[in-house]
């Protein structure tokens, strides 16, 4: 209960609009799930999201910040808008990864709990979206770093020399490393209850910012006598963020299902998780753990968060988890012709501009009953 | 006299100036690993797309990427297709360096790579072989408040070489492609605080100007700068070099001029390879700091040049002097055979240099791997000096081949010889045996290190230490061959001593010959016993073999 009053400390410092928050979170009635549930992600939807180019960051109007990341709000306000922005980047790949699937990553921009109650329960579903979005802020950070708009990034005091020479004396250190420091710092700032809940965002968080080291790849260059490789020097680079989408997707395909033990500890109670099932590998450091099992998403519900599939656009043809049969859920589907205006014979140029014609194409739409 | 300072060395005193040399040895790697920072760092940058407003510009603006002056930018492009902007007026900024940092003369040079973000899209694909045009501006100040300076404009044009590695389907559509680093920009000294690139990808539909190049979706730039912790150990260990060999080198050319016979093409040859080091060691670098030689690159170039061509012509002549068979040397002329394809492919690298480094001394942005003609012209060049390189190595391990096949020729008949003849030639042996020994040793540490330092991500961490593997190879294979010079100039000099009890001047190994029917003409091919190549040794010999 320590984040309970954690939030409870935070709402009589904060300004006025964290008071409506905590009020906001009292009237839900959801004060123990929301503790839990990462509600600053909304920076990464609707108007908080628009804004973010045009005006500074009030780091008191972000919503569910615990002291520390509010602290560190206020430390980096400049890398702020990439934090957002990596979020942004997280569901953005979320929605793609999932799009055929009966769970499609959707978000709702109504409340504050974007991904609505989906992620209040222990799922693999849950432990992807931790996963991605903390590995998305890293992104965006080092991102952001090359750019240039936030200025603390890389150096730090480990080479040697003067203090402010370190630069001139021996560089500076990969901006990745501060990517995912940020994503560390900040991400996982709320995630320090003893519970298994807690645990399992820590681990998912960090299996995320791992796998994005993991997909770094190696670049190098030759530049010695006459251009040979006398002297080479190379560097990491950040991958295309699909291809972290597309290694998370598979991490989440083989999550491990775990199990919540209680030990008795100075401190009081606390939860580990131990994995279900012995006679499979145990989960390394970057796969993604869960321990509550996902709901069919057939059928709205809104306990569970689920929208169902009614009305879903489905693949005749494949027999996937995209496909009538299965995103339907049995129930069958409705087909009707669709006449569609597109572009057609376009001529691109690399930016802005393109001139097409329009043609007329006709498609058979199929939609889940 | 008789014979070089290592045969008349007691084994003990070369046993002590073995591990002297060692030790200075062990002290470049360690100024290396643990002082100096690595070698060089690349740094990223991700060019911030502005808008150019104005529309008929009539002086050239910069745009800046960030700061107090910022431009007007843009996120993504789908922003810049909403508000109707054209291709023509975005404008991809890169200040170098990054915020709250300033670049330093002691980064000696500084290289740009360009890379394209290009996402994959079914009806906008990238097409073959297609060209990209780029209009590049760079320009530099060296305070944060003044107006830029433009440096150097350029049209320039790199040929796209990306590849999509997964199926070309609409499922894959906003993937990225996988396209190589493309040479940008190449500036051989860093005398400003501050430089700004601003590029622009014209699109002219007519002319075919970058059309067809894709989905670009951002612009990364990647610089490469020395070290400034680097370039101070290497500004160090260079100063206290030179006075070093400088001073062997005196002490040498003293020692020989001492003699009363003219110095023999073997002497000459190692005091070029000292003179040759020398001009490599004066550190003229210290000048960089002060004033803006970008010729520098180039000058470095064409110094370590100079050394490799004259430490390869060296083994060539040493192994020709050793040789030990009847043909009479001493001259540089025999050896243009073997010296030729060094002269030939070391100067097909100078003129490949010249046209790359030499040319960007007025356009920082030129490449002549751009071109598809520039590219087979450095590949002809490189091939040229790939095949004399070839060349050399195959004459240099048959003339070792030949050296030790008249050694063991020789061996057998060593019992039978006089004892004057018999130390001439074991001499002869020590000291190529020696030498052979000393230069496989540094060529394999040049290569071991050489292949730990491209494998190696460039430091270990032992302890709490961290090695830096990179400038360990460098200062240390630096320190080697310095010291290898150092070592053949001293150990290599003519002796005072004499052979042990033995009256063995040249005048008395020629009686000495004249008495045992002539297997001594091979004696004028080598240093030590030419105390006075005269007439009348050599008709002596002759003689003696008739």
């Amino acid at each position: 209960m320590s984040a309970h009053v954690g939030i409870l400390l935070e709402m009589f410092c904060e300004t006025l609009r964290m008071i409506y928050l905590g009020c906001f979170l009292l009237l839900c009635g959801l004060t123990h799930v929301m503790a839990s549930y990462p509600i600053w992600w909304s920076l990464a939807v609707g108007h908080q999201y628009s804004s973010l180019g045009t005006q500074p960051i009030l780091c008191g109007s972000i919503p569910g910040l615990v002291p520390k990341q509010l602290r560190f709000c206020r430390n980096y306000v400049e890398i702020m808008p990439s934090v957002a922005e990596g979020v942004k980047i997280g569901i953005q790949e979320c929605q793609h990864q999932f799009r055929g699937r009966r769970w499609n990553c959707t978000t709702v921009n109504d409340n504050l709990a974007i991904f609505g109650p989906v992620l209040d329960k222990a799922t693999r579903e849950s432990a992807f979206v931790h996963a991605i979005a903390s590995a998305g802020v890293a992104f965006a950070v080092t991102r952001a770093c090359a750019e240039g708009s936030a200025t603390i990034c890389g150096c730090d005091t480990r080479h040697k020399g003067p203090p402010g020479e370190g630069w001139k004396w021996g560089g500076c250190s990969e901006d990745v490393e501060f990517g995912s420091m940020v994503s560390r710092e900040f991400a996982d700032a709320r995630e320090n209850r003893p519970d298994a809940r807690s645990a399992m965002n820590r681990h998912n968080n960090e299996a995320g910012r791992m796998s994005l080291n993991d997909n770094m790849f190696l670049k190098c260059k030759c530049h010695g006598l006459s251009g040979s490789c006398e002297v080479k020097t190379c560097w990491w680079s950040q991958p295309d963020f699909r291809v972290i989408g597309d290694y998370m997707k598979d991490k989440y395909d083989s999550a491990s299902e775990m199990v919540v033990e209680k030990h008795k500890e100075s401190r009081g109670w606390v939860e580990t998780l131990r994995p279900k099932y012995n006679y499979f590998k145990p989960p390394t450091e970057r796969d993604l753990v869960y321990y509550e099992s996902s709901p069919n998403f057939c059928d709205p519900n809104p306990e569970t968060g689920s929208f169902g599939t009614r009305d879903r656009i489905c693949n005749l043809t494949s027999h996937g988890i995209d496909g009538c049969d299965l995103l339907c859920c049995g129930r069958g589907h409705n087909t009707r012709t669709e006449k569609r205006k597109e572009k057609c014979h376009c001529i691109f140029h690399w930016c802005c501009y393109v001139s097409c014609q329009e043609c007329v194409r006709v498609y058979d739409v199929h939609t889940c009953k | 006299m008789a014979g070089a300072i290592i045969e008349n060395m007691s084994t003990k005193k070369l046993v002590i100036v073995g591990v002297i040399l060692l030790l200075f040895q062990a002290f470049a790697f360690m100024v290396g690993g643990l002082i100096a920072p690595s070698p060089t760092t690349a740094v990223h940058y991700l060019a911030t797309k502005c808008v150019d407003t104005v529309k008929h510009r009539q002086e050239t603006k910069w745009f800046m990427p960030w700061g107090p002056d910022q431009c007007a930018k843009i996120r993504t492009f789908d922003e810049a297709m909403a508000k109707k902007i054209e291709a023509n007026n975005i404008v991809f900024a890169v200040h170098i360096p990054l915020p709250n940092k300033e670049m330093s003369s002691w980064f000696q040079f500084m290289l740009v790579i360009l890379q394209f973000d290009i996402a994959f899209k079914m009806y906008n694909q990238i097409e073959e072989g297609v060209v990209v045009t780029v209009d590049v501006g760079l320009a530099y100040r060296d305070d944060t408040f003044s107006e830029w300076t433009e440096m150097a404009h350029s049209f320039e044009q790199r040929k796209l070489s990306c590849n999509f590695t997964t199926a070309k389907t609409f499922e894959n559509e906003g993937r990225y492609y996988e396209c190589d680093p493309l040479p940008f920009m190449e500036v051989g000294s860093v005398a400003h605080k501050y430089y700004l690139l601003n590029i622009r990808l014209p699109v002219n539909e007519r002319k075919k100007i970058n059309v067809g190049i894709g989905e670009i979706k951002d612009i990364r730039l990647v610089s490469i700068h020395q070290n400034g912790g680097f370039t101070k150990v290497w500004f160090a260990m260079k100063t206290f070099l030179t006075p070093s060999i400088l001073i062997i080198m005196i002490w040498y050319w003293r020692r020989i001029t001492l003699m009363s016979r003219p110095p023999v093409l073997l002497e000459k040859v190692i005091f070029a390879l000292g003179i040759s080091m020398t001009f490599i060691n004066i550190p003229v670098e210290w000048f960089s700091i002060g004033f803006n030689w970008t010729w520098m690159l180039l000058f470095g170039d064409i110094r370590q040049g100079i050394f490799y061509s004259m430490l390869l012509s060296f083994w060539i002549i040493f192994c020709g002097e050793h040789l030990m068979d009847q043909t009479e040397r001493n001259r540089f002329s025999v050896y243009w055979k073997q010296v030729g394809p060094i002269v030939f492919g070391s100067f097909c690298l100078f003129i490949f240099d010249m046209c790359e480094r030499g040319v960007q001394l007025t356009n920082p942005f030129y490449s002549i791997w751009a071109s598809d003609v520039g590219t087979e012209l450095a590949m002809a060049f490189i091939i040229v000096a790939g095949i004399c390189a070839c060349l050399y190595f195959l004459f240099l391990c048959f003339m070792v081949f030949q050296v030790f096949r008249n050694i063991s020729g020789k061996r057998t008949s060593l019992p039978a010889m006089s004892k004057a003849r018999r130390l001439h030639y074991e001499g002869l042996i020590f000291r190529f045996k020696f030498l052979m020994l000393v230069t496989l040793f540094c060529a394999a540490m040049t290569v071991i290190f050489f292949i730990i330092s491209q494998v190696n991500e460039g430091h270990w961490h032992w302890g709490e230490h961290t090695v830096q593997v990179n400038s360990a190879f460098f200062t240390g294979i630096y320190g080697m061959w310095n010291l290898y010079v150092f070592a053949i100039m001293f150990l290599y000099a003519p002796s005072h001593k004499r052979y042990g009890d033995e009256q063995s001047s040249g005048q008395c190994i020629t009686g000495d010959a004249g008495a045992n029917s002539g297997e001594d003409i091979q004696l004028t091919t080598t240093i030590t016993n030419v105390e006075g190549p005269t007439e009348i040794y050599k008709m002596t010999g002759k003689q003696a073999q008739e």
